[in-house]
């Protein structure tokens, strides 16, 4: 599999950034209240961290649908047909045998542009006839973890390849899919589809592992390069700390389940997959002014 | 211009903060973690004796596991399903590449160190028989089990020919190449020995009794 270049002295590391993140916590905290002050007394100088940023650490992409295909170049790479049907979302020109250049040279569907990362799910079909999502947010968050933890983000690596969700799932025990209705919070969540009332969206909720081994673009299962957090933290065994992928599907249909599956089988098998090809700049940016600060981006990576 | 005020004087604090501890350490707070390899199809997976195994190499294997192990209960339930010798015949035949096939898959991917088993094994994937066919087809008897029979393994062979297609010409490892190609040989003189039999019966149907 593909590697990164090794880190040297991670563990150091981390506790160096640990409390580096907490400096930055400390001045973050000492600029905001700098910043009323400034704005009480309009013309003084000093730093304007904004008064209006909204503690969250987020950055987001909206990409459309761009296009279906029975490939999946993480899964069956050089295998074209190999795949049950997928939609793919950000990178216009994924197929079996895409790679990291490939998706860097691509035009993208998304917003920001410069997210021409790839982004594709187990195509949804109603009766048989699919259905595309009206809305694809891929939300990168700082969250789950402590805030320490959190200032420490690093950025996902380019080209890491990265698979979330159980397409093998028997039943609901073995999956995390979470499904659920736009505008209809009184619809509970489930694993399996959900009945939406008319007027609101069939919505998919998947998190990916936010918790990297350092090391891996890629893994033998496409997953194990990367682990959900334990206890608030990441675990020794994957120690860098990375945004935690949020992907949000809002499908324009409503009514009976039992109308609906996926490629892949039961609502319960909803799975991502995940090419990133992030200009590293970009990236590493918006980990920096988004994540580690917690302050909450719009779509070019700056504070809403 | 304000955040960029701001930046400047998170960045002069982590510098700050940085240069009080271990020189090696100071890059390593804000900026991300080190250059990445490309992501081409020749990664660094593990190398057989008989040439280094590239991820179509090993998807392509992993998923003839995956299907032969789909394809092997339809064909083992056709002597309890069926008397016509001609159609047992057939799945004789294709059993026994089947377990063939089977058999220098796991070799190869024992040989490449990798799972055996087909991330996407287990659901509904093309050529491949679900569970509920599966039981509708052992529900089946005489004409009707012919009819699905032949559908299953018209989509399998299909399929199967497909995939070996593509792992011939994008695989890398010389052994797996070799397998790919006897697949798209003996899968493609399978389908038609297949449609020559539903050819035959559709004519002997046709004849007045």
């Amino acid at each position: 599999m593909d590697r990164a270049a090794p880190l040297s002295g991670i563990h150091r590391r981390l506790r160096l950034a640990t409390a580096i993140g907490a400096l930055l916590v400390l001045l973050g905290t000492y600029l905001v209240s700098a910043t009323d002050r400034a704005d009480a007394a309009p013309g003084q100088a000093g730093a304007d961290f904004g008064t209006n940023v909204i503690r969250v650490a987020e950055f987001p992409a909206d990409c459309t649908y761009s296009h279906r295909l029975p490939d999946d170049p993480i899964i069956f790479p050089g295998l074209p047909g190999a795949s049950h049907m997928h939609s793919f979302f950000g990178a216009t020109v994924t197929n079996a045998n895409t790679t990291l250049p490939d998706l860097v040279r691509s035009p993208t569907s998304c917003n920001p542009a410069v997210d021409v990362s790839s982004y594709w799910v187990p195509t949804l079909y109603r009766d048989n006839v699919p259905v595309e999502p009206a809305i694809a947010t891929f939300y990168y968050l700082g969250e789950g973890v402590r805030s320490d933890v959190v200032a420490n983000t690093q950025p996902f690596p380019q080209g890491l390849r990265l698979v979330a969700g159980n397409a093998k799932a028997t039943g609901p025990n073995d999956s995390i899919a979470r499904w659920s209705c736009l505008h209809a919070g009184q619809v509970p969540p489930s694993k399996d589809f959900v009945n939406c009332p008319s007027g609101t969206m069939l919505e998919s909720y998947l998190d990916f592992p936010q918790c990297w081994n350092g090391r891996d673009l890629d893994s033998p299962d496409h997953k194990s390069h990367l682990a959900y957090p334990v206890n608030q933290a990441c675990p020794s065994t994957h120690p860098v700390h990375v945004p935690k992928l949020r992907q949000v599907l809002r499908y324009p249909v409503t009514g009976d389940p039992s109308r609906f599956r996926l490629a892949s089988g039961p609502g319960y098998t909803m799975h991502g997959d995940f090419f990133n090809a992030w200009p590293v700049a970009e990236m590493a940016r918006r980990v920096q002014d988004c994540i580690r600060p917690v302050i909450k981006c719009g779509h070019d990576g700056r504070p809403i | 211009m304000r955040r960029s005020t701001v930046s400047t004087v998170l960045v002069a604090g982590l510098l700050v903060a940085g240069c009080g501890t271990e020189p090696g350490d100071t890059t390593s707070t804000s900026t991300p973690p080190a250059t990445v390899r490309p992501a081409t199809g020749s990664a660094s997976t593990p190398t057989g004796t008989a040439g280094p195994f590239n991820p179509t190499d090993i998807a392509w294997l992993q998923l003839t596991v995956a299907m032969a192990e789909r394809l092997l209960p339809v064909l083992d339930s056709v002597p309890a399903r069926t008397k016509d010798p001609a159609w047992r015949r057939l799945a004789d035949q294709i059993a026994a590449t089947r377990r063939a096939d089977l058999a220098r898959a796991h070799r190869l991917l024992a040989e490449a160190a990798a799972p055996t088993t087909n991330p996407h094994e287990g659901h509904d994937m093309p050529g491949m028989v679900t569970a509920e066919q599966l039981t509708a087809l052992r529900a089946a008897t005489g004409e009707p089990f012919h009819r699905l029979l032949a559908e299953h393994l018209r989509a399998h062979l299909a399929q199967s020919v497909r995939v070996a297609t593509a792992a011939r010409r994008n695989g890398g490892q010389p052994a797996t190449v070799a397998l790919a190609a006897d697949v798209v040989r003996a899968d493609s003189a399978d389908l038609e020995r297949l449609d020559d039999l539903v050819a035959t019966r559709t004519s002997d149907d046709a004849q007045p009794a």
